[in-house]
């Protein structure tokens, strides 16, 4: 076994222990830890794409060298890999860019605590991403909703407590969920090993027994993990986590967290139920729907609200609509549209949310629109970079929206009875989008006679002005050369079956 | 070569706020000189183009971003440049009243550049990215003035626009499923062996596809961000809003129409009859509207609605001919309404009158404009002898020709609006020359016609009017080649 | 050829250069006082234009095609009798208003405005005579409109104002009806050059056979909206009594006229008698211009102001006119074609007396014209003779055209129309006499409790009565010869 195939169990080891370590150091060497650790993992994971592009294969890393069903396993392929690299590159810019208003939003004391959640919170992901095993995921997806949940919380605002206990009572009824439809499936199969539950299940649906414990489970499992990453009608929880958290956690909450859940979904669809037997079920409809209603009420809710932050989070249930309904529509095309949204989610609303904090710090710090009026003459680039990113949401050529929009439509195209819901639901999501992000975009560059705020220059956020720049290009390099990433996705997804 | 007329618009009007210039006249001299070196480029360019298509960059599968020159290029892209030298010219004088000038030549020239991008467009993917650029680069010179009522219109604009983007985006998609590429070919590149029993479900989405490029033409229901978008200094109205903005509309939908879906296809189908309803009735909803308006570039701008159905008519009556009609209006209605929005801001930069009964009497202060004014109402009405007649005796005959009853009946509504026309155009020249016996002069003393930056582009425009009412033929063939596919 | 030319453009470029030239000031004051230079020239334009409209004919008879407005629609221009006759009706009739105005104008704003379009209307009018098919026909018809406007509303009044809009858009939903009809027309016919018979393609004809009844129904309808037809005629007297009395003259006697001119057209020389004979277009076509014979003539007797009377008198005078191109047959042709001129004459003089009489005394209203025929004597009895020619009493050209309009109808074979319409024209004429002649009666008999002291001569000056004669003296000149015309007219039908 090569070295490289290590990496994958490195990689959540280091951001375990890093975690663990930050505890005891000082906050500015918690800081580069978490900094140093995020940018290996990377390194790690971008290494481990380019090895696995190069054999073609994926594989499977027993820890501790014990076979299953004993032992834990571990399975990289390019889409995990290559997941695995994004995560580290959006967390990086998320961190970076929203490390400049931590000292304002969390009390010196908890820096580090700070640090060791958002380590914790990255193996958790990783974990997700490389599992082979329902039972250790089901562990990170705790380790995932507590850390998720003292980043919420850290910053000690009323709402935030009042938020982060909701995230958490929905969290934990996700999770429980989750638990509930894995004891069925372990019931059923005697397995936790994905591949060896998949073997099972495909016998049992061969032999036409016990279907409906079976499709119960899937059910259980499949709504967990839609409360989980804020599939509506389950998205109560979401607009006030990610809108007053801090903004390093909005941004990562927002485009990882959820992400990792769908993430695991997806491993289940592919790697424990099997994609044509998931395919064959009604839930594949029921999410669909949910999926194209979370498109419409996600935008309308975003439309109504009056508080940047919280509509950019609103905005997030209209774009996990998007991506459930690529799972919805069962086919390959759906899934690798998905799987586009959710890089290209990722990338825009990790954006949003930097550009947005930008913009409401020259604004006095509040994030009603009447304030932010002419924001964007005072924070040039947060103003740049907040338009960049609603024109990607909105589904601009050269942005990456766009692409994901092309890839639902084509995908929508090809599966019969839900094209045209899928395309006419897709029009009118853009038109709301449009409108929300649109008027948002022309509010900040509205100038109203002279503003009481001053605003500020390159000078005094380089590092801020930096990582937007970096956004606003991996943005741009997902919409420009889309061609590679969407044949990565193909091909990773392949591997899985 | 062909990139190059795109970027140097972009280059110039980037460089506007970046050079520092010491005098208004150096800042003139250079937008001028490059708007009228872009257009001569573009001319060369058309006159000597061949058919090669120019790559520019794969986008994602087999969709690229590539330009090529061809019949319906020449004539937009001619038009378009044959026109932004005289409208920046016009633009000079008429932005010393305004502020932020940087801000709105940058984006006025940018326009330029997107505009001419939608026009060389090759492929439909292309065009599509240049006409939601084209939202985009447009929606500042609507904000221009910044007035609440500039916010409401430019916001209205991009939604609409947007939205309308959106849907068009789904006839993108079926073409690029069910077509054998998306490049422009006349006749269109549907594939047969792809589309056996989805006919249905691509004339539905060919209907989306068209109100969605449709509401850059202010196809009825999605007109209202037109007249709204009038609060814009008028060399933004007269230019985008009766020519480059609202024609890449129409533009657009007759790429989708005959270039993509294709007539044969379309032809006969429900949807040619609903979308030539619509269009129908957007010809004479948009003149009853403007008869109703007061305010003069508001009218102007329902009138401009009603003539781009004109257009659009013309397009889906789905025949060789009915593209003639659609082309040959496409270019008259350009100059005629240029030069009667000219007008109008002539009269507002002179007067800061903006309604139509506050024009009492001004005919004989101004005569140049207002003799102007009424040679672009008649032209408009389709007086035989000026470019309307032409016009609209090709889109009638297109559906005459083609047989089809409801087109028949979109003459009669041709016939109607002409008469709406002649109502709200001939209203105020008869205001503006016949104020009444009691009329007091005193109010419009001190009211003198415009400087030469101002008339120059109007006269200019009106010796075309002219020109084209009497001696078409060139132009009218060069079109028929086009509709026919040998150019 | 050049006649042709010179007659059309020479005029309105003359007019043209009037407008530019005599630029009135703008303060609203009188034109300034020395009107010579004005008049003087545009007497010499009339003239002019009179001299080149009456030898182009003599000159060139072949057609000849000035450009092509598209590949396909040229311009073209070629004169034929019934095109020389009525160009023979507008010239008379526009140099007598013309001179007539010269004194009649003296008080109004702006005279120079009047000149100029006076004298472009005049161009178009022989343009229109001159026009050789139905393109050319359709190009001056909409400037005939447009040129004529001004002269509507010349005063100024808000009343006027709403006149002369109204007149346009009337006179512009009739063109573009006809318009309707030419876009298909276009394509069923092998050309649109006038030429009698007919043009259609036989095969169109067959296809569409009923679909060009109604194009020719609408064509009709919208051309007729010129010759106040019914239902479009409420134009006509709001638009043409608020004119100056001349131009009201020029309106009723010629513009109308033009309508009626693009109605034979239309039905001889593009549809052909042929193919509109015996369909229901012909009937409801009757059945129309009877209700406006019949409607036109109760109107004008029920009302009160005297332009506003004579307006209403030429809605049912034309429908006369339209009635004998409804019957299609010879004798009801010549008829019509007689009328045109008899009635053109006549209507232009009863228009002049009606201004001399308000220019002299301002009176406008009927019953204030007691006695006028004590004050001007020459006017009024210009007036009766030219009443007696409208009423159709002989010798007046007025017998000679309703007689054959009757013989016309009775020949034709139609049911009940037939018939009907000879009554209807007859009972027509009734109310004709009716509301023209009180005004002779009360004008030389003013009754016995008349006050005659306040009387004086208020003869106009020779400027304004030589015309009123010359238009009174040729209705009776044409009524006295009417074999000789009659038999003019015939050659001119027979040789389409």
């Amino acid at each position: 076994m090569n070295f490289i195939c290590n990496f994958p169990f490195f990689s959540i080891l280091l951001s375990l222990f890093s975690g663990t370590v930050c505890s005891v150091l000082p906050a500015k060497a918690a800081k580069a830890v978490n900094r140093v650790v995020i940018i290996a993992v990377g390194l790690m994971s971008a290494v481990l794409l380019l090895y696995l592009l190069s054999t073609g294969e994926s594989f499977i890393y027993w820890m501790g060298h014990f076979p299953a069903p004993w032992g834990n396993e571990i399975r990289a392929g390019v889409l995990e890999a290559g997941m695995a690299l994004f995560f580290c590159i959006i967390m990086y810019l998320s961190m970076a860019g929203g490390a400049h208003k931590l000292p304002g939003e969390v009390v010196e004391s908890k820096h580090n605590l700070y640090y060791i959640l958002v380590n914790l919170l990255l193996s958790s992901l990783l974990a997700l991403v490389y599992t082979n095993d329902m039972f250790t995921a089901y562990v990170f997806v705790e380790i995932n909703t507590i850390s998720a949940c003292g980043l919420i919380m850290i910053r000690q605002v009323g709402r935030t407590i009042e938020a982060a206990v909701r995230y958490m009572i929905m969290s934990l009824l996700g999770s429980g969920l989750l638990l509930f439809g894995l004891c069925i499936m372990y019931d059923l199969t005697g397995h936790l090993l994905m591949s060896n539950i998949k073997e099972s299940v495909a016998q049992l649906i061969a032999a036409g027994e016990y279907q409906i414990p079976l499709i119960v489970s899937v059910a259980l499992m499949c709504i967990g993990l839609c409360i989980k990453s804020a599939l509506f009608p389950f998205h109560a929880w979401l607009p006030d986590a990610y809108g007053y958290s801090t903004v390093s956690s909005a941004a990562i909450l927002s485009s990882l967290v959820s992400k990792g859940y769908i993430f695991l979904l997806i491993k289940i669809i592919y790697r424990v139920i099997g994609f044509d037997i998931f395919n064959s079920t009604r839930i594949i409809d029921v999410l669909f729907v949910f999926g194209l209603m979370g498109m419409i009420f996600g935008s309308l809710s975003a439309i109504k609200e009056n508080d940047i932050r919280r509509m950019i989070a609103f905005s997030s249930v209209a774009q996990i609509g998007y991506i459930y309904m690529g799972f919805g529509m069962g086919t390959q095309a759906g899934m690798v549209a998905s799987v586009f949204h959710i890089l290209s989610h990722a990338a825009t609303k990790s954006l949003l949310f930097i550009a947005a904090i930008g913009l409401t710090d020259v604004s006095g710090g509040s994030r009603k629109f009447i304030d932010l009026t002419g924001a964007a003459y005072r924070n040039k680039w947060a103003g740049v970079a907040f338009t960049a990113g609603s024109l990607s949401m909105v589904g601009i050529p050269l942005f990456s929206g766009f692409i994901s929009k092309l890839l639902f439509a084509q995908a929508a195209v090809q599966v019969e009875g839900k094209m045209l819901a899928s395309l006419i639901v897709l029009g009118i999501s853009t038109v709301l989008n449009a409108i929300y992000f649109m008027k948002t975009v022309i509010r900040i560059y509205t100038t109203a006679g002279e503003s009481p705020y001053s605003g500020v220059t390159f000078r005094d956020m380089k590092a801020y002005a930096v990582t937007l720049l970096f956004f606003i290009l991996l943005n741009v390099a997902l919409g420009v050369s889309s061609q590679p990433v969407v044949n990565m996705i193909e091909q990773g997804l392949a591997m899985f079956a | 070569m062909i990139i190059s007329v795109i970027l140097i618009p972009f280059i110039a009007g980037i460089l506007v706020p970046i050079i520092p210039f010491q005098k208004r006249w150096q800042k003139e001299v250079f937008l001028e000189t490059a708007v009228v070196l872009n257009s001569i480029l573009v001319w060369y360019l058309l006159l000597h183009h061949s058919d090669s298509t120019f790559l520019l960059a794969h986008f994602t599968g087999n969709l690229n971003i590539s330009f090529r020159v061809d019949g319906m290029s020449m004539v937009f892209a001619g038009l378009v440049s044959a026109l932004w030298p005289f409208a920046t010219l016009y633009a000079f004088e008429y932005m010393t009243k305004e502020k932020h000038e940087n801000v709105f030549f940058l984006f006025y020239t940018l326009t330029y550049g997107v505009t001419l991008g939608i026009a060389l467009a090759a492929n439909l993917l292309t065009m599509y990215f240049f006409y939601e650029l084209l939202t985009l680069v447009t929606v500042p010179l609507v904000m221009h003035t910044l007035t609440r009522e500039a916010i409401l219109a430019s916001r209205k604009y991009l939604y609409y626009s947007l939205g309308g983007a959106a849907f068009a985006f789904l006839g993108l998609i079926m073409v690029i499923v069910y077509g054998s590429t998306t490049d422009f070919i006349l006749g269109g590149v549907l594939d047969p062996a792809k589309t056996v029993g989805k006919t249905n479900v691509l004339l539905l989405i060919y209907v989306m596809a068209f109100m969605g490029f449709g509401v850059k033409a202010a196809v009825c229901p999605f007109n209202s961000w037109l007249p709204q978008a009038s609060v814009a200094p008028t060399p933004v109205t007269a230019l985008l809003h009766a020519v480059a903005v609202v024609k890449s509309g129409a533009f657009a939908i007759i790429r989708l129409t005959y270039y993509s879906f294709g007539t044969d296809f379309l032809k006969g189908t429900w949807a040619q009859d609903v979308v030539m309803a619509v269009v129908m009735f957007t010809i004479v909803y948009g003149c009853s509207r403007a008869v109703k308006e007061t305010h003069l570039k508001r009218r102007l701008a329902y009138s401009t609605i009603s003539n781009l159905s004109y257009i659009l008519f013309g397009a889906v009556i789905m025949t060789p001919l009915g593209l003639v009609g659609a082309l040959t209006h496409l270019v008259f209605h350009a100059v005629m309404k240029i030069s009667s929005f000219f007008c109008a801001g002539a009269i507002m930069h002179q007067t800061d009158r903006h309604y139509v009964h506050e024009l009492n009497g001004l005919g004989y202060k101004m005569p140049c404009v207002f003799g102007i004014f009424t040679v672009a109402s008649l032209a408009l009405m389709g007086v035989p002898g000026l470019a309307g007649f032409v016009s609209k005796w090709n889109l009638a005959q297109a559906a005459v020709e083609s047989g089809n009853p409801l087109a028949w009946g979109g003459i009669a509504c041709l016939l109607v609006s002409a008469l709406l026309t002649a109502i709200y155009m001939l209203t105020i020249v008869v205001r503006a020359f016949f104020p009444g016996k009691d009329f007091d002069y005193g109010t419009v003393s001190g009211i003198r016609d415009p400087n030469w930056k101002m008339l120059l582009p109007l006269f200019i425009f009106t010796v075309f009017i002219i020109l084209f009412g009497v001696y078409s033929q060139p132009l009218v063939d060069f079109f028929m080649e086009v509709a026919g596919g040998n150019i | 050829m050049y006649f042709i030319l010179l007659s059309i453009f020479f005029p309105i470029l003359a007019g043209l250069f009037l407008l530019i030239r005599f630029r009135t000031p703008l303060s609203g004051e009188k034109a300034g006082t020395d009107r010579k230079p004005l008049l003087v020239l545009t007497g010499i334009f009339l003239v002019i234009t009179a001299v080149f409209a009456f030898a182009a004919p003599l000159t060139a008879r072949e057609g000849f095609t000035l450009f092509y407005l598209t590949e396909t629609l040229p311009i073209y221009f070629r004169i034929d009798s019934v095109g020389q006759l009525f160009s023979l009706l507008a010239v008379i009739v526009l140099l007598c208003a013309g001179f007539f105005s010269f004194s009649y104008m003296k008080h109004e704003e702006r005279e120079s405005r009047y000149y100029g379009f006076y004298l472009i209307l005049f161009g178009v009018l022989n343009a229109l005579c001159f026009a050789g098919n139905l393109i050319t026909f359709y190009l001056f018809f909409e400037l005939l409109t447009l040129s004529s406007m001004p002269l509507v509303l010349h005063n100024g009044s808000r009343e006027a104002i709403m006149a002369g809009l109204k007149y346009l858009f009337y006179s512009l939903c009739g063109a573009y009806g006809a318009l309707f009809g030419i876009y298909f027309l276009y394509q069923s016919c092998d050309t649109l050059t006038f030429t009698a018979g007919g043009v259609l393609k036989e095969t169109a004809v067959t296809q569409h056979g009923g679909f060009l009844l109604l194009t020719a129904f609408v064509m009709l309808l919208g051309f007729g909206v010129k010759a106040g037809m019914f239902p479009m005629h409420a134009w006509l007297p709001t638009a043409h009594p608020v004119a100056p009395a001349p131009a009201s003259a020029v309106l009723s006697a010629v513009i109308v006229k033009a309508g009626v001119l693009a109605v034979v057209r239309i039905t001889g020389y593009i549809f052909g008698t042929g193919f509109l004979r015996g369909t229901w277009v012909q009937t409801v076509w009757m059945c129309l211009t009877l209700i406006t014979v019949f409607m036109g003539s109760m109107l004008a007797y029920r009302e009160p102001v005297l332009k506003k009377r004579l307006a209403y008198s030429t809605v049912s005078q034309l429908s006369y006119i339209l009635f004998g191109l409804a019957v299609m047959n010879e004798a009801s042709l010549v008829g019509s074609l007689f009328q045109v001129l008899a009635h053109g004459f006549v209507k232009a003089a009863l228009f002049l007396c009606a201004g001399a009489i308000i220019y002299k005394t301002g009176k406008t209203r009927v019953e204030e014209m007691r006695g006028i025929g004590k004050e001007m004597p020459l006017t009024m009895w210009c007036w009766t003779i030219a009443s007696l020619g409208l009423v159709g009493i002989p010798p007046t050209g007025g017998f000679v055209s309703k007689w054959y309009l009757a013989l016309g109808s009775l020949k034709s074979g139609l049911p009940v129309l037939d018939v009907l319409g000879p009554i209807i024209l007859l009972v027509s004429a009734l109310l004709t006499a009716g509301y023209l002649l009180p005004l002779t009666i009360h004008g030389f008999f003013p009754g016995g409790d008349y006050d005659y002291s306040g009387l004086q001569k208020k003869e106009p000056r020779k400027l304004m009565t030589v015309p009123i004669l010359i238009l009174t003296s040729l209705p009776v000149v044409i009524g006295l010869f009417p074999d000789t015309i009659a038999g003019i007219i015939l050659m001119a039908v027979k040789g389409r």
